[in-house]
C-alpha cells in the first residue's frame, strides 16, 4: 500500500488540513466590535484580523450582519441617525471609529462598491474624475494620466478609451461596475470595500469582476460580501461566516470550503440551514 | 447530519451511496467465491467469477458518472465534497478488488497438479485476513465508522506479515523441490493478488476517515512491503 510521504505517526486521514497563519501585524483588526441599530445589537463582540493584500470573503444568511460590518471599515453608517458602533477597528493601528479620525481621510484609504453599480449621471471620464476632485488638485494631464490609470486597472481602458466623453449610464452592468471599482481605486485607497459586486450580473461580467479582484489584490486589501459559495471560494483566501451578528468561523478559505471547524458553518454553506 | 434543504440533493447522494454499497457486497461475495474454487479447484465456480466481472465494472461507470453529474449540478463543499469525492476513490478500489478476484479465479484454473493443493493451504491465512478486512472496510464506510477503519488501517500489518510469511514459505519450496516451481510461481502471484487486495481494504479504510473528519491526502511515499517480498 502506498504509504503518506509525513513522518507524523498519524494516518494521513486523521490529520487536519491547516489554517493560514495571519502576519503579527494585520492591515486591519477589528477588537470587540458591536453595533446598534437603535436598541437592536446587530453585531456581538466581533474580532477578526485581515492580512494586507488578500481577499476575505465575508458569508451567512441575509440579516446576519455582513453588509453591516463591511460597512462600519468605512463608517458609511454615519450618515444615519441611531446607528452606533462601538469597539475597535484599527486601520495600520489606528483606530478608524475614533470621532478624531476624519471621515475624508478615511475615505481615501477605504474604497467602497456597491451590489448595484451607480454610475454618476455624467461622462465615463467625469465619472473618475469627480471623486479625485474631492481628494486632489490635479492639473488637466495628471488628472487624465489618473483616470486612465484607474480604468487600465479595472480592466475597462480598452472598452471605453474611444468614448470617454459619453454618458456612462450608457455602458452595460458589467462595465458600469467595473467604472465603479475604477471610481474607487483612481482615489488610490488601500482597502477595497465589496458588497456583493457581482450580484447583478451575467456570468461573463461576473468572471470579469472576478479576475478583477484576483489582480487587484496585489495593491489592495480586498473585502467581499456575497451570497455567492462557489464565488467566495473562487476569489478569497480567507473566509469569515456570520450568523445572527455573530462571527462563527474564520479561516483559510480552503478550509472553510473542505473541512469547516464549526458545524453551523457546514450546515450553511452546504445548504443545510433549517 | 442534517438534511440539505434541496431534498432532491439527499436523494442522488443517497443513491451514490447505496450503488457503492452494491458493488462492495458483489466484490466481496466475488472474493470469496474465488478463494473457495481456488481451495476445491472448481473451475466452473472459478470461470463464473470471472463472467461476473463485467456487473462490478458496470457499477463503477456508473458511480463515475453520478459523481461527475453531482459535481456538475451540485458543486458540493465541505463533508459532502469529501462524501463524493472518497465514494469516487472507494468505488475505483473495489473495482481493483474485482479485479484481483478475476485474477485469483484465472490462476486457479492454470494452477497444475494435485501438489499445488497442499501448497494451496500456504494461501489460506492470508485470504482470510484479507477477506475479512475487506469486510471491515465496507462496514466501516457504510456506518462511516472511523474507529473500524483505523482497525482496518492497522490490521493490514499482519496481512503485509502473512504475506510476507507465505512469500518465504513457497520460496522455500521451490528451492527444496525444484518440480514445484510452476506451481509455486502461480501460488506467489495469487498470494500477491490477496495482498493487494488488503491494501485496497487499507485504502477504503482511509477514505472513511477522510470522508467523515477531512485530510488534505498526501501523496507519494513507498510501497510498503515485508523485507525480502518483492513489491
Amino acid at each position: 500500500m502506498i504509504e503518506p510521504t509525513c513522518t507524523s505517526t498519524q494516518p494521513w486521514w486523521l490529520r487536519a488540513v491547516n489554517g493560514t497563519a495571519l502576519p503579527s501585524h494585520p492591515k486591519l483588526a477589528v477588537r470587540g466590535l458591536d453595533f446598534h441599530y437603535g436598541d437592536s445589537r446587530v453585531l456581538k463582540n466581533i474580532e477578526l484580523d485581515i492580512a494586507q493584500n488578500t481577499v476575505t470573503a465575508i458569508i451567512g444568511p441575509s440579516g446576519c450582519g455582513k453588509s453591516t460590518l463591511l460597512r462600519v471599515f468605512n463608517r458609511i453608517y454615519a450618515i444615519y441617525p441611531g446607528l452606533k458602533a462601538s469597539g475597535q477597528v484599527l486601520l495600520d493601528g489606528e483606530n478608524i471609529l475614533d470621532p478624531g479620525y476624519s471621515l475624508n481621510r478615511l475615505r481615501s484609504k477605504v474604497g467602497m462598491v456597491f451590489q448595484k453599480p451607480v454610475p454618476f449621471p455624467m461622462s465615463i471620464f467625469d465619472n473618475i474624475a469627480y471623486g479625485i476632485g474631492h481628494h486632489e488638485r490635479l492639473g488637466k494631464a495628471d488628472l487624465a494620466d489618473r483616470v486612465e490609470e484607474a480604468l487600465r486597472r479595472a480592466a475597462l481602458w480598452d472598452e471605453v478609451k474611444d468614448k470617454l466623453k459619453r454618458s456612462a449610464l450608457g455602458l452595460s452592468g458589467g462595465q458600469q461596475q467595473r467604472l465603479c471599482i475604477a471610481r474607487s481605486i483612481a482615489l488610490r485607497p488601500e482597502v477595497l470595500l465589496l458588497d456583493e459586486p457581482t450580484s447583478a450580473l451575467d456570468p461573463i461580467a461576473t468572471s470579469r469582476i472576478e479576475q478583477l479582484i484576483d489582480e487587484l489584490k496585489r495593491d489592495y486589501t480586498i473585502l467581499i460580501v456575497t451570497h455567492n459559495m462557489q464565488q467566495a471560494a473562487r476569489v478569497s483566501d480567507r473566509t469569515a461566516f456570520l450568523y445572527l451578528g455573530e462571527l462563527v468561523e474564520v479561516d483559510a478559505t480552503e478550509k472553510i470550503f473542505t473541512q469547516p471547524g464549526r458545524k453551523q458553518t457546514e450546515d450553511y454553506i452546504t445548504g443545510r440551514f433549517g | 447530519m442534517i438534511d440539505h434543504i434541496l431534498k432532491s440533493y439527499d436523494d442522488e447522494l443517497a443513491r451514490l451511496g447505496d450503488e457503492l454499497l452494491r458493488m462492495g457486497e458483489l466484490a466481496l461475495r466475488q472474493l470469496q467465491a474465488a478463494i473457495v474454487a481456488m481451495e476445491q479447484r472448481d473451475e466452473v465456480a472459478a470461470r463464473r467469477v470471472i463472467d461476473a466481472d463485467d456487473h462490478i465494472d458496470r457499477l463503477e461507470r456508473e458511480i463515475s458518472h453520478d459523481v461527475v453529474r453531482l459535481l456538475a449540478l451540485r458543486a458540493p463543499i465541505a463533508g459532502d465534497l469529501r462524501q463524493v469525492f472518497a465514494t469516487l476513490r472507494v468505488a475505483t478500489d473495489i473495482e481493483r478488488i474485482g479485479d484481483h478476484a478475476v485474477n485469483l479465479a484465472r490462476r486457479s484454473i492454470a494452477l497444475p497438479g494435485d501438489a499445488a493443493v497442499q501448497l494451496g493451504a500456504a494461501l489460506r491465512p492470508l485470504a482470510e485476513l484479507a477477506t475479512s478486512n475487506v469486510r471491515a472496510a465496507l462496514l466501516a464506510w457504510r456506518e462511516r465508522d472511523t474507529g473500524r477503519a483505523r482497525q482496518v488501517w492497522e490490521a493490514d500489518t499482519r496481512l503485509d506479515e502473512a504475506w510476507a510469511a507465505c512469500f518465504r514459505s513457497l520460496l522455500a519450496c521451490m528451492m527444496d523441490e525444484p518440480r514445484t516451481i510452476t506451481s509455486c510461481t502461480q501460488l506467489l502471484l495469487m498470494a500477491k493478488d490477496i495482498e493487494r487486495v488488503g491494501d485496497h481494504a487499507s485504502n477504503i479504510a482511509e477514505n472513511v476517515g477522510f470522508a467523515v473528519g477531512g485530510a488534505t491526502i498526501a501523496i507519494g511515499g513507498g510501497l510498503r512491503d515485508p523485507a525480502g517480498a518483492p513489491a
